[in-house]
């Protein structure tokens, strides 16, 4: 494939186009385990570069691979066919904020934290909350379907984006959706754009619901001395109609971790819940949390603590902002990988799906912790292991598959919240195998160049180690 | 072609050596997940927008020189020199990866396969052949018969009003502090990638300033004498607010935290304590305190990369007039000089205006004024 760096400074101009080998190098990977170098890295500042970009691309058939902050987990901005990273971080306006219609409109590079502060003085917030939301552009929310830990109450990036202007992959303009919550008029190809991750089109402006800002937050904890007792408290929670606007839980793995690493002084329990409700009427908050304080004491639930006080609401949300530091100095010699980092499981069989992956991951002499969204069903996990042993990522491989064998036999989903790219290929495409040939089907007709991300979600590599390089200095 | 066996020697020999001061961080870049948080506030990336320019950047380009991956090149040592120390992807580091030793070990390694800036190699030899970053011979500290040892440090020998200003600040709330003919303590060294002309400056430094406690004037002075030679290093803003008397300046200002204070030192509430007991109101900036911006001043991007600098200078000016208030207040002489000059600029082109100032200066005001009222 030979690209035109030349005509690709003429579309975009000569400050934003890079081939340099150091450039290549460092947008060869994203948050994800592998690394393969791009051919390019470009930037639009508009639709009309966006569009001439792909027209372009699509006459070569070189690859392009749309990119936020690449801070996907499993590698969906990885190019591993080489092409054209398009870096969307440039077009970073905020369109519009129609506090009236409940609706705002932003272009793709918008940081989804300047987002919220953009829309505080109007008293509404954009309701996704990823843990990355700090860094992560709308864009790359859209292309994962994002969520986090307000998902519970709130649902996902989908759930929240109505409409869509698209620059298809030869270079056409299409607007999708519409600005109103409710839209029966036909295919809802706004939606489909969500979770296509970057291979249906370049998605260069979105409607967005936003929500108001609630007035009034309580948060709590409880200690419990077996997951099962944790995992029924959380089905309960959700059965008992009470929407929490957070509910997670952190393992045995997750409290040592964070005991180690913080010297927090958490009970030495098998599981944690940390929960949350907000509203406009402090006395339905109240009324709530006094319900989950409930369901907890009859779940065996101890230690229970709830508060509405700013400073013991960050006291109490501590332990669980700092497992992720905590997971990367859990033991000497050991890194965390990402990697089935993000199943989701039918609320009933959350303690049982935790059990399970501490036994694969014995099993298989890596190190695993469980924690997560639980009230969503969410669970995420990392991989701790020593990255530069070949031993290390094949009993890892052997980790990935067995957790989401059993995952898929409890009925449960390959990813809930981070994406699919192509770590997750295998799994994905054994749990979709039925609807794998539709989905080809769709990126076909909108894509038959096959230029837009390719060799992700159904037409990912079947081994996600050996697809290509890891990041670290390993062969395995 | 023929090899000369000078020439055969040295490649043996860099070979061997290639990348020595990034091998011992071989773990600790492991331990970056790639998340990106570091992007969140890092002045150089929020500039240039390009990935290749943030701490992850930096760290995955490290890591490739280290794997063998990437082969040294002015471009990358062009990329590792654009960083301003602000050390504020350290706190946003969700891994507490040493991001700010793996940049100085990737520069150091660099240095030593020859990619140095010409400017760069003029400040160490500066250092080298006169004990400061002018090369100035004349510019030499007053040595100062006393009992507590006060390290002046580069940048405030090249300033030796405001020196004089500390030193009778001291004087007056009692102190009586003992100056040597000091060198540089050869933080440029080190953040400059020159580590082995530290390991020799280092002796030296030792040698004309044996103390194990001091108090020092200038803030990146204070972190090193603390990291680089473990000298208990109080700075002088420390001292001065245990003795200062009250007075009623009854101004207004804001207040700019340098980086190693807000981040490094945790200096954050003395130098705001020092303007209330002054009878100074504070009207914050929107990012103060440790989510303070860099003023675009440090790392060395200051003598390589002055357009990047005054950009980044220029919207913390943005900020600080954003505040409404006149005056601007800072602790720290590269600060204010770049900040002043950034004022300027803006006064110039946008005709909004504000005067930047250096602590010592109000501290002074102040004890004249709290003098005469009394
Ligand atoms: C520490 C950490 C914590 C995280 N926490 C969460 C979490 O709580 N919840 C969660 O959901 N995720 C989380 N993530 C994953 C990731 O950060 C998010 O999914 C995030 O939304 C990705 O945004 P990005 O800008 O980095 O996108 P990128 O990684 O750059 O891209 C993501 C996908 O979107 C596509 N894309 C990007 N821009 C466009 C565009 N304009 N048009 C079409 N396609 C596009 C890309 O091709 C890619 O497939 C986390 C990641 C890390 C490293
Ligand atoms: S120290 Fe500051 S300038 Fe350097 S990489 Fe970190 S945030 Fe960016
Ligand atoms: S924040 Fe830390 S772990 Fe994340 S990319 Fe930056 S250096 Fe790596």
């Amino acid at each position: 494939m030979k690209i035109d760096v030349k005509k690709l400074k003429e579309i975009v101009g000569e400050d934003n186009v890079r081939d340099n080998i150091a450039d290549l190098y460092v947008y060869s990977s994203d948050a994800s385990v592998h690394s393969s170098k791009p051919d390019a890295i470009v930037r639009p500042g508009n639709v009309k570069e966006v569009q001439e970009l792909l027209r372009y691309a699509n006459k070569n058939k070189i690859p392009v691979i749309p990119r936020g902050a690449g801070s996907g987990m499993s590698g969906q901005t990885v190019p591993l066919s080489g092409g054209i990273i398009l870096d969307m971080k440039r077009m970073d306006k905020i369109i519009e904020i129609r506090p009236e219609d409940v609706i705002c409109k932003v272009e793709p590079g918008v940081i989804n934290d300047e987002l919220n502060m953009q829309l505080k003085p109007y008293g509404f917030f954009f309701p996704p909350t990823p843990a990355s939301g700090k860094i992560c552009t709308i864009g790359g929310m859209i292309g994962n379907n994002a969520s986090g830990i307000r998902s519970v109450k709130y649902g996902a990036t989908r759930d929240a984006v109505i409409g869509m202007k698209v620059v298809l992959a030869n270079g056409d303009f299409v607007t999708l959706g519409s600005n109103t919550k409710v839209d029966s008029s036909g295919y809802q190809l706004a939606k489909l754009m969500v979770g296509s991750e970057g291979t249906l089109g370049i998605v260069v402006e979105a409607t967005l619901l936003i929500s108001p800002l609630p007035k009034f937050r309580a948060m709590g904890v409880a200690n419990f001395a077996t997951l099962e007792d944790a995992g029924k408290m959380i089905s309960n929670v959700i059965a008992a109609g009470i929407t929490p606007s957070m509910l997670e839980l952190m393992d045995k793995v997750a409290i040592t971790a964070v005991n180690n690493a913080q010297n927090l002084g958490l009970p030495d329990v098998d599981a944690i819940a940390v929960f949350e409700c907000n509203g406009m009427v402090k006395e339905a908050v109240e009324y709530d949390m006094k319900r989950i304080k409930e369901i907890c004491k009859r779940n065996n639930g101890t230690g229970i603590r709830v508060s509405d006080d700013p400073d013991e609401m960050t006291r109490i949300y501590e332990g669980r902002k700092k497992l992720f530091p905590s997971l990367s100095k859990y033991s000497e010699g050991l890194f965390t990988t990402a990697l089935a980092d993000d199943m989701a499981v039918p609320m009933s069989k959350i303690a049982d799906t935790v059990h399970e992956i501490h036994e694969i991951a014995k099993r298989n002499n890596v190190v695993m912790s469980a924690y997560g969204h639980c009230g969503a069903g969410l669970i995420h996990t990392k991989i701790l292991m020593d990255t530069n042993k070949k031993s290390q990522w094949q009993g890892a491989k052997r980790a990935v598959k067995e957790v989401y064998e059993y995952v898929q036999k409890v009925g449960g989903t390959t990813s809930g919240e981070h994406g699919i790219g192509f770590s997750k290929g295998p799994s994905f495409k054994q749990e979709k195998k039925d609807s794998l040939e539709m989905m080809r089907a769709i990126k076909k007709a909108l894509d038959p160049n096959n230029i837009l991300n390719p060799h992700k979600l159904m037409d990912s590599p079947d081994d996600w180690l050996t697809a290509t390089h890891l990041r670290y200095q390993v062969k395995p | 072609m023929k090899i000369e066996k000078k020439e055969l020697i040295f490649g043996v020999v860099y070979l061997a050596t290639k990348n020595k001061h990034l091998k011992k961080h071989e773990k600790e870049m492991n331990m970056c997940i790639r998340c990106a948080y570091c992007f969140e506030e890092c002045p150089v990336i929020k500039e240039t927008q390009w990935d290749t320019d943030g701490a992850r950047g930096k760290i995955i380009m490290s890591y490739g020189l280290l794997a063998g991956e990437l082969e040294p090149s002015q471009y990358i040592a062009d990329k590792l020199f654009r960083c301003t120390f602000c050390r504020d992807c350290l706190d946003k580091c969700p891994s507490k990866v040493g991001i700010l030793e793996i940049i100085s070990s990737a520069r150091a390694d660099l240095v030593e396969a020859g990619y140095a800036s010409d400017t760069h190699k003029h400040v160490i030899n500066n250092i080298k052949n006169t004990g400061n970053i002018y090369g100035d011979t004349e510019v030499i500290s007053q040595e100062r018969e006393g009992k507590t040892p006060l390290f002046i440090g580069c940048q405030y020998l090249g300033r030796p009003n405001k020196t004089k200003k500390y030193i009778k600040i001291l004087e007056k709330l009692g102190i009586n502090p003992v100056i040597e003919n000091e060198i540089c303590c050869g933080y440029p060294m080190e953040v400059l990638g020159f580590r082995e002309d530290f390991e020799k400056h280092k002796e030296n430094f030792q040698k004309s300033f044996p103390y194990k406690d001091a108090i020092t004037l200038c803030p990146t002075c204070t972190v090193f004498l603390r990291e680089g030679y473990d000298i208990d290093a109080k700075h002088v803003l420390q001292v001065i607010l245990e003795k200062l008397p009250k007075a009623d300046l009854g101004t207004k200002v804001t207040y700019h935290d340098p980086c190693d204070f807000s981040r490094g030192l945790k200096i954050i509430d003395e130098p705001r304590k020092i303007l209330e007991k002054l009878g100074v109101e504070i009207v914050e900036m929107k990012n103060s305190k440790e989510n303070s911006r860099c003023c675009g001043g440090g790392g060395g991007i200051l003598m390589t990369d002055q357009d990047l600098s005054g950009n980044i200078a220029r919207k913390r000016i943005e900020e600080a007039i954003e505040t409404g208030v006149d005056i601007l207040v800072t602790s720290c002489p590269t600060c204010e000089q770049v900040l002043k000059k950034a004022a300027q600029e803006i006064s110039e082109t946008e005709g909004k205006s504000i005067s930047v100032r250096n602590i010592e200066d109000i501290i002074w005001q102040g004890l004249k004024k709290g003098a005469e009222d009394s």
